[in-house]
């Protein structure tokens, strides 16, 4: 069998069941996972406390799972365009910002002043209908100049709202306070995390995503054996839009404070991209890994002011491992063969390096 | 042998003895309770880690001495203060995160604000979810309070104030200026303040000739100065930060703007403005939330002698406070105080004490209004007067006369 | 009228920066195609060198232009050599994400020695200058456009004039060809990242000049980098003077003199500049396509 673990390209096996027993155990894993992250909450609820259950999270640990499940959802989104497609986009946190702000404009009580439901239902649709008009443009760039381009966008769309006082100007916005509401954003925010993971599997046994991984591999010829390229990237697009700005919109609502610093966040924007690309670009669970083992590092790591420094340059020194030496990242070491042996390694590396 | 002398004196040393047990007050023979959790995230590294580390000061002050005098009082029973800190790397996402943590986790019953206006936003937000009391002295935008928060309490003057005292001061003037350019940065907090200074200017004479913002953190800021150099102006004012501060008045030298006076909401109260300019920061005014100078009366806590020597002593510097220490350790007292006057640890009971506070410290009046911010005490003008801060406004709280004009750049 | 001059006079003097600023991530991203996002760390750790020779052994600022630039020659030529050369023919993107994870850990090892607070160098000439005719035109920045002009000639006689230059042209065009020849394909690259950042580090000793530093000061410089490089095209030194140049003078002419608008719209207008180009014409206004 032709083996295409040679090409420095991603590899899309990741997420066939058949075969490997580590891949059970990582799939078994994260549904233990994800049946904890569902039940364990409830033991918080008045009527766990009534039935005398001993409380097994704390609302901060709830807080933290509901941004680990915003991040799998940005992940992802961004997954979609730069792992399966293989247009980098730097500028992702855009569909976030205006997810966020549709949502936190359309509920505000001095402007737009519908409800809630509503809000969040537009927060998608105004995302991913920017992303089709803007890239139907940017998506003709490719490699840096895309990226640029995307960063680009999501700074000028952050500054242009900054500057309108009806979208909040530079004080921000403030939807509503909603008390005793933890759990039920923790479920929503979890709820979009799986629709995203269930879109990009959808996505990825149809005919639609053999196209946009033929559109990676080699574009020109993609175009020559009849895909539609220009359709199916700007596809890609908005979907990842969508997904990215409905987690916006979930997010205006639960943190109840928008402004461009958290809206357009470009710390949001990187991580994102990291937790992508150190899970397993390209891959169905890998953004999934990468949110989940990202986020509990940051998390674990914040508040402590001594070693806040050395945090910062132990993400840097594991951005530039993971990119070096495991380029297809940790859902890798699940796949069908173990990618991470030294010799493996040392061969990637005369691929890649000169 | 008991006889009735011996008795009776054995009687009366019983009395004494027991007298001196149960007596209260005095610092003697209270009982203990346990302690008190307050909570503190604050900017200790990242975008505003020299201000938050100077918030932080103002926390340590207000700690080592009440733990000193044995900690709080509520109702006959003393409580040592525990202050745990939290850093949020100046973002507020993560403040927000971990101001959930502080009550979640580590039981905090009480907060005390982060550095910054977008972090206090965040973390009021939490702190209204919990039902916890924040009593914050660093974040000024007044869109916070006027969200209708309940539990989220700000002792120093809201933004608008920020160069409000500069303009009064300018009206006292001779020859009294007559026109304003008013450079801005496009952050909220900056932003609130050019706004007053534009509302206020015209009812105390002065024109506006020239006005403009900037993108917060600009560092080229020489077209803006040109710009406000052709209209002329008497006073140049600006509010921003420090790094734009120090460019702009750079390139008023480069450019030869002779301005009859300048005066920076943010900046020049910190040393770096004096290290990174040297000479040429002389004559420059800020509106400051207090200085080393004024002359407040306290009904309890340290007088102003005595804190800046405190602060002197502890933190084993020649440098006075700033006013960001001041400001966070009248937070802290503001929250005693409540709490002493509430005689109770709840929540709810200690919220409404903060709501009725009136009390005035070494920081000036503290009192909240229906939104929960400090419009009550005045913003004093500092001036740096041959590379010394000095405080020229108002009068009765002033060490020193406002040195007007400024002489030209070509002469100094 | 004057003030119109007056503001002429200043974009161009800023743009001078810009052109020095840009010429090292031109240089990087036309030859070896690699976008640096480490390359405002790198202009900021030259801005600290400068300053560290200033306020500790009172070095002038234009005088240790030399000695920067050497020591950012090495550390560039260490960074190429030892890890950025092991992505270049991975996808792009990776190249993108090592440079910034590097751009985190330059920063904050910068963040380490030097805190956080300002330092800025004040010579004891700055903020004099000439007066022409009511326009000011200061010392310093006239001499930051002096050198920035210099160094960009430099680099352009160096590629065009010299063998090393040939070669690195050569590795630009078609890699695999040059190594057929003969060209020692790291050793190139090395040099050619060190060149760039030598560049960088020259920028960064002006920029002390001008304004305060901090450690995360830099980050603006990579993305004005950016918009220089798309305005002005790759390819061509005289791309990125043109493109600096007229950057500087756009954004003091369009900060000030637009009516109505605001200089806090300068962001916003200068990204949906820059978008506009990369959409409508990739290869800037004098560039090669890369």
């Amino acid at each position: 069998m032709s083996d295409t673990s040679e090409s420095p390209h991603f590899s899309s096996e990741g997420l066939r069941l058949a075969g490997s027993g580590r891949r059970r155990i990582l799939l078994v894993l994260l549904l233990v996972a994800l049946v904890l992250v569902l039940l364990a909450p409830l033991t918080t609820t008045d009527q766990a406390d009534s039935l005398g259950l001993p409380s097994l999270v704390d609302r901060s640990q709830v807080r933290i799972l509901t941004t680990i499940a915003m991040f799998v959802v940005l992940a992802s989104g961004w997954n979609l365009v730069g792992g399966l497609t293989g247009y980098g986009s730097f500028g992702n946190v855009a569909f976030f910002g205006l997810g966020a702000y549709t949502c936190a404009v359309a509920v505000d009580v001095h402007r737009l002043h519908l409800p809630l439901a509503v809000g969040i239902a537009l927060s998608p649709v105004v995302a991913a209908a920017f992303a089709a008009l803007v890239g139907l443009a940017l998506l003709r760039l490719r490699g840096h100049y895309f990226a640029i381009a995307t960063l680009g966008i999501a700074v000028a769309v952050g500054e242009v709202v900054k500057n309108i006082e009806f979208l909040g100007g530079a004080t921000g916005l403030f939807p509503p306070i909603l008390r005793r509401a933890d759990l039920v954003f923790l479920y929503l925010m979890v709820g979009v995390a799986l629709l995203a993971v269930g879109v990009t599997r959808v996505i990825l046994r149809s005919r639609f995503g053999y196209g946009l991984i033929a559109i990676r591999e080699n574009e020109d010829a993609a175009q020559v054996l009849g895909v539609n390229t220009t359709a199916y990237k700007v596809a890609a697009f908005a979907v990842a839009a969508a997904l990215t700005g409905l987690a916006g919109g979930v997010f205006a609502l639960w943190n109840s404070f928008v402004n461009q610093e958290l809206g357009f966040s470009l710390d949001f924007n990187i991580q994102m991209i990291l937790m992508a690309v150190v899970g397993g670009a390209g891959t169905l669970l890998g953004p999934v890994i990468g949110a989940v083992v990202l986020e509990l590092l940051i998390q674990l790591l914040a508040g402590r002011s001594d070693v806040a420094v050395y945090t910062q340059i132990g993400l840097g020194l594991l951005l530039a491992v993971t990119v070096i030496f495991v380029p297809r990242g940790i859902v890798d070491f699940f796949g069908g063969r173990s990618r991470l042996t030294l010799a493996q390694i040392r061969r990637s590396l005369r691929e890649t390096g000169v | 042998m008991l006889s009735r002398r011996n008795v009776a004196g054995l009687a009366a040393a019983m009395a004494v003895g027991l007298a001196a047990c149960g007596s209260a007050g005095g610092g003697a023979a209270t009982t203990t309770g346990e302690d008190i959790v307050i909570g503190a995230p604050m900017s200790i590294t990242g975008s505003q880690s020299k201000e938050g580390g100077l918030a932080k000061q103002g926390y340590d002050m207000w700690l080592q001495w009440i733990n000193g005098q044995g900690g709080i009082v509520v109702k006959g029973t003393r409580h040592k203060v525990q202050l745990k800190y939290e850093d949020d790397q100046s973002k507020p996402d993560i403040s927000a995160q971990l101001t959930q943590k502080l009550v979640a986790e580590e039981h905090a019953q009480f907060l005390l604000g982060p550095y910054g206006s977008a972090t206090t936003a965040s973390d009021a937000v939490v702190a209204e979810k919990n039902g916890v009391p924040m009593v914050e002295g660093n974040g000024a935008a007044q869109a916070i309070f006027n969200q209708g928060y309940k539990y989220v309490f700000g002792v120093l003057s809201p933004a608008n104030r920020y160069l409000q005292g500069v303009l009064d001061m300018a009206a006292s003037l001779s020859p009294r200026p007559t026109s304003i350019a008013m450079l801005s940065a496009d952050d909220n907090f900056s932003l609130e303040v050019a706004k007053a200074v534009t509302d206020y200017a015209p009812s105390k004479g002065f024109a506006i000739v020239y006005s403009d913002k900037y993108p917060n953190g600009s560092t080229n800021l020489s077209g803006l100065v040109a710009n406000a150099k052709a209209k002329s102006p008497d006073l140049v004012l600006n509010s921003g930060h420090l790094q734009e501060a120090i460019a702009i008045h750079k390139a008023a030298k480069d450019l030869k703007l002779d301005a009859r006076g300048f005066a920076y909401s943010v900046g020049p109260s910190t040393p770096d403005f004096v290290t990174a300019l040297g000479k040429d920061a002389d004559f420059v005014f800020s509106g400051s939330q207090w200085t080393a100078q004024v002359k407040y009366r306290p009904s309890f806590y340290l007088s102003v002698p005595d804190y800046v020597a405190a602060y002197k002593k502890q933190f084993s510097t020649s440098e006075e406070p700033d006013y960001h220490v001041a400001e966070s350790t009248a937070a802290c007292l503001a929250l005693q105080k409540a709490i002493e006057n509430a005689g109770s640890l709840k929540p709810d009971k200690v919220r409404d004490a903060l709501a009725s506070l009136d009390v005035t410290t070494f920081f000036g009046q503290t009192k909240f209004d229906s939104r929960g911010i400090n419009v009550y005490k005045p913003m004093v003008v500092e001036q740096i007067q041959d590379g010394k801060h000095h405080t020229v406004w108002p009068a009765d709280l002033a060490d020193a006369k406002p040195l007007y004009p400024t002489p030209a750049w070509s002469s100094r | 009228m004057t003030l119109l001059l007056q503001q002429v006079v200043l974009g161009l003097l800023i743009g001078g920066i810009y052109v020095a600023v840009a010429m090292g991530f031109s240089l990087v991203w036309g030859i070896l195609n690699i976008v640096n996002l480490a390359h405002g760390a790198l202009v900021i750790v030259g801005a600290y060198l400068t300053w560290w020779l200033f306020a500790r052994l009172g070095l002038d600022p234009f005088l240790s232009l030399p000695l920067v630039a050497l020591a950012l020659f090495g550390l560039g030529y260490l960074l190429q050599r030892g890890l950025v050369n092991r992505v270049i023919r991975a996808p792009l993107f990776f190249t993108l994400l090592l440079t910034f994870g590097v751009n985190l850990m330059i920063v904050n090892v910068l963040l380490l020695l030097f805190k956080s607070d300002f330092r800025s160098v004040t010579p004891a000439y700055s903020g004099s200058g000439l007066g022409i005719a009511g326009i000011e035109v200061p010392y310093i920045r006239v001499g930051a456009l002096a050198v920035a002009l210099l160094v960009a000639g430099a680099v352009g006689y160096l590629l065009n004039r010299t063998r090393t230059g040939a070669a690195i042209l050569a590795v630009g065009a078609d890699r695999d060809a040059a190594r057929l020849v003969g060209v020692d394909l790291r050793h190139v690259y090395a040099l050619t990242f060190a060149i760039g950042a030598a560049c960088a580090g020259v920028a960064g000793a002006l920029i002390s000049t001008i304004q305060a530093i901090t450690p995360t000061a830099g980050e603006p410089y990579t993305l004005q980098a950016f918009v220089v490089v798309v305005l002005g095209g790759l390819g061509r030194v005289s791309a990125t003077v043109v493109g600096g140049l007229l950057f500087g003078l756009v954004e003091t002419l369009g900060q000030t003199m637009v009516p109505g608008l605001g200089a806090g719209w300068a962001n916003a207008i200068a990204f949906a500049i820059m978008v506009l180009v990369l959409v409508v014409r990739p290869q800037g206004l004098l560039g090669r396509l890369a």
